[in-house]
């Protein structure tokens, strides 16, 4: 006993017990993490793969028996009493049931998506060939058999049979064809609508408002007003152009409907325009479904969001991100970096520097609400609205900066994160040794000359550290961004091809806004939550590949400089 | 001292290249007068007087602590660097009082370069370390500047070794190559005085010894005094060694004649070793 005692101070004397209990948490911290990314990377990109689609007959005890066309979602055991309070007759003998969520789609034939079936009633499942899904630009999915396809309302092709034979796939080519056409004629619209028509509008806003300059001041003679009137008069023209062609394409895009016998039985006649993608799930070997499922991923990173963002890609909302974080990263690094040499290098060491140094310490815990708020009040309400009325008065009262944009957002992360690249630039300016400094002011360098060509540059890694620490903080940041110029659906990117090409003015998409409100303010949750993980996912693949090209810099930086570890 | 055991004072070769100096005779580069340094209350330099002699080299030696960096960083006003020094007396360099109200300190820096204990080189290339005094002046002329490089680098007798590879990093090079760096990159400007604040102390005997043939070789353009704790170097390198002890400045002649027969007791019990 005595011996057994004496091991053991022996062993925590030894210092074994530190290192295992430092293993064990850093062991747990990389568990949680890898856990928690391969959480929202399993949920979030498992929404792509084309789901095999089922067709089932579907009886509660008492009730009718009825068939069942559906997506399996998920799996849950439930207690029977539970199941029993919501009016289902279940036998005594059963304690717990298990439940599944099938996506039934077919919204606008049964008013929803989902519905909960217990499996126990589940009969005759199949997965038959000629199921097939569609993806529609409303309504959500929709399941059933392709009946027949119409042109003009004319049957083209069609079948009776609801198996694979030669006539049902010869009317399933046909419809591929119909789509694909469709989609043809889709880009063409979108192309006129987003790009040409809204060159012309944006040119015409331009001219109002430069008409309604000239009247402001006072300047709007006759000749002026005829200019611009023929200026608007040859806009106009072109846009009666482009809508006679739009309407042209618009008649050819609705020429073709298709008829599909849903899981009721019922036969119901849709457009083919609505279809986004169609394709037989249950007939997809695995080679094909994989070429599917990227093809999906692609538009989820390069499309714009449909149906109240639950569908569709998050382009938009990428790009917003990114450019608000490099749009912060060069307002805030030049001012943190400023802040901090002139902390460190010209104020005098006394108390009132070491207040404002523990003041600036001291903003970084500031909660971040607080700077939206502050961004809102200040830089919106006060800057924006002067703004507006000594440069856009001709736009007034619809406001230009006087709003929330770009801009204003950037401005208010990059004094969220300043706190940050200030304490990491005067830890590295601290960190140069001073016989560099010596050196470069005994050969009749000025302070400022040894600044500019010596230390800063040495400091360099230590602020790209800060940076890297701004970056992660900025592009995670949702709260202030609500108050200051985020949306949940820009109509426009903040970059494109009309003057002056970068619209600072203009509110734009978030991915972590739009985790919030497809999340929460989307009226289908069960639908959007894949795409919730999906975005969150994309959100810290965004951050991480920030951070890498920032870490990346820091390390040839570091490759350059470094004398300091000398 | 690593390299106090490989030489031994050669003192009949001293007195062979040494005739008898006489600060009399020689032009005054620098001359130091009544000067007080203050660390907030603490005397560092408590009145010292002397004049360092143009093209010669004077070494001040004298046990850690004695003021003799301090004196040395004076000359071109490195001190102004530390918070809390104050200085009284002066100091001129050619009749000009280099602590007088209004002096350009930077350009008296260019005048008076240093070279410090630990080698300095910039996180740049060879070329631009040696070029950056001269860019600091506004030349940028390529061939002016490639023309003063190799001219600097050969002063410091570090030209052969570098040529092939002027472009690459300094930081890549052995300490006593760096040291010369810093030299080439201080006689580049070239200065009037080169103040040179015990440049072999972290160096190996080898590198010491480089060291010690290029201040003989500098000696013919520059005016030099050199910081050491080491009086064999002392003895081997300067014309006129200073000692001095707490502050004080105890005794300055000719190096022969201070390290053969010094006048003062203090300075015979620190040559031979007694304290210090």
């Amino acid at each position: 006993m005595k011996m057994k005692k004496k091991s053991v101070s022996e062993w925590v004397k030894s210092g074994d017990p530190w290192v295992w209990l430092n293993a064990g948490a850093v062991a747990i911290s990389v568990i949680m993490v890898l856990g928690l990314l391969l959480l929202i990377a399993v949920r979030g990109l498992g929404h792509f793969w084309p789901a095999d689609v089922v067709e089932s007959h579907y009886a509660l005890p008492g009730e009718s028996e009825y068939n069942i066309v559906a997506e399996r979602v998920e799996s849950l055991e439930v207690p029977a009493a539970q199941l029993r309070e919501a009016g289902i007759d279940i036998p005594d003998n059963h304690q717990l049931m298990q439940r599944t969520l099938m996506k039934t789609g077919n919204r606008d034939v049964y008013g929803s998506d989902f519905r909960w079936v217990i499996d126990e009633y589940i009969t005759n499942t199949q997965r038959p060939d000629m199921l097939f899904t569609a993806e529609r630009r409303e309504w959500g999915n929709l399941y059933g058999y392709l009946k027949a396809v119409k042109e003009d309302g004319q049957i083209t092709s069609q079948t009776t049979d609801l198996t694979p034979t030669d006539s049902a796939l010869a009317t399933w080519a046909v419809f591929e064809a119909s789509i694909e056409r469709a989609a043809g004629i889709y880009d063409q619209i979108h192309d006129i609508e987003k790009g040409d028509i809204g060159k012309i509008n944006y040119a015409l806003e331009r001219i109002r408002l430069k008409q309604r300059r000239l009247e402001l001041e006072d300047k709007l003679t006759p000749a002026a007003e005829a200019d611009l009137a023929v200026e608007r008069s040859q806009y106009d023209e072109e846009y009666k152009g482009l809508q006679q062609s739009l309407i042209d394409l618009y008649q050819a895009f609705n020429r073709d409907t298709f008829v599909v016998q849903v899981m009721d039985g019922s036969e119901h006649e849709m457009p083919v325009a609505k279809i986004v993608h169609a394709y037989r799930a249950n007939a997809m070997n695995v080679g094909q479904k994989m070429s599917f499922y990227f093809t999906k991923l692609w538009e989820f990173l390069s499309d714009e969001p449909r149906e109240a963002n639950t569908e569709g890609g998050v382009f938009p909302a990428i790009f917003g991100t990114v450019m608000m974080v490099l749009l912060m990263t060069v307002l805030v690094t030049p001012f943190g970096v400023v802040a901090a040499v002139y902390l460190r290098e010209y104020a005098s060491q006394g108390w009132v520097t070491r207040i404002i140094r523990i003041a600036v310490n001291n903003l970084a815990g500031v909660p971040s609400i607080v700077y939206g708020v502050f961004g809102l009040g200040f830089f919106i309400y006060f800057l924006g609205s002067g703004i507006d009325q000594a440069f856009f008065p001709e736009a007034l009262p619809s406001p230009t900066f006087g709003t929330g944009g770009l801009m204003w957002a950037s401005i208010t992360l990059a004094l969220l994160t300043v706190p940050v690249v200030i304490v990491a630039t005067e830890e590295g300016l601290s960190r140069i040794p001073r016989n560099v400094r010596e050196g470069s002011l005994a050969l009749g360098a000025t302070k400022a000359e040894t600044l500019w060509r010596v230390v800063l540059p040495m400091a360099s890694p230590a602020i790209m550290t800060g940076v890297i620490l701004a970056v992660a903080r900025a592009a995670g940041e949702v709260a202030p961004l609500m108050l200051v110029g985020v949306v949940k659906l820009a109509p426009s990117l903040p970059l494109d091809g009309n003057y002056p090409f970068i619209h600072l003015d203009q509110k734009f998409m978030h991915l972590g806004f739009h985790i919030y409100d497809v999340g929460f303010q989307s009226p289908n949750v069960e639908a959007a939550r894949p795409l919730v993980y999906a975005t969150a996912f994309l959100l810290v693949l965004v951050i991480a590949l920030l951070n890498l090209s920032a870490v990346t810099i820091r390390n040839h930086l570091r490759e350059k400089y470094k004398s300091l570890e000398m | 001292m690593s390299d106090a055991k490989t030489h031994s004072i050669d003192i009949s070769a001293m007195q062979r290249s040494q005739q008898a100096l006489r600060i009399e005779d020689e032009k005054v580069c620098l001359s130091v007068n009544d000067l007080h340094l203050y660390y907030g209350d603490k005397e560092a330099l408590k009145g010292v007087n002397m004049v360092i002699p143009e093209k010669k080299v004077t070494a001040f030696i004298g046990p850690s602590g004695c003021g003799k960096s301090t004196l040395l960083r004076c000359f071109n006003r490195m001190n102004d660097l530390v918070d809390g020094c104050r200085i009284t007396g002066e100091i001129n360099l050619r009749d000009e009082n280099i602590y007088a109200k209004g002096t350009d300190v930077a350009e008296l820096r260019r005048r008076v370069g240093m070279v410090f204990q630990k080698p300095n080189p910039f996180p740049k290339s060879i070329y631009e370390n040696v070029a950056y005094g001269l860019r600091i002046q506004g030349i940028n002329k390529k061939r002016l500047l490639d023309e003063t490089v190799e001219w600097a680098l050969r002063s410091a007798a570090l030209w052969d070794e570098v040529k092939d590879r002027l472009h690459e990093s300094a930081l890549g090079m052995s300490g006593g190559q760096q040291q010369r760096l810093v030299i080439a990159r201080t006689v580049a400007v070239k200065p009037e005085v080169l103040l040179l604040d015990e440049p072999a102390s972290a160096l190996d005997p080898i590198s010491t010894l480089k060291i010690e043939e290029l201040i003989h070789e500098l000696k013919n353009e520059f005016t030099i005094a050199i910081v050491t704790h080491n009086m064999q170097q002392a003895a081997r390198v300067s014309d006129y060694t200073a000692f001095m002890y707490m502050g004080d400045l105890v005794e300055f002649g000719d190096t022969n004649s201070l390290f053969t027969n010094p006048s003062k007791q203090q300075t015979e019990d620190y040559i031979t070793g007694r304290y210090g």
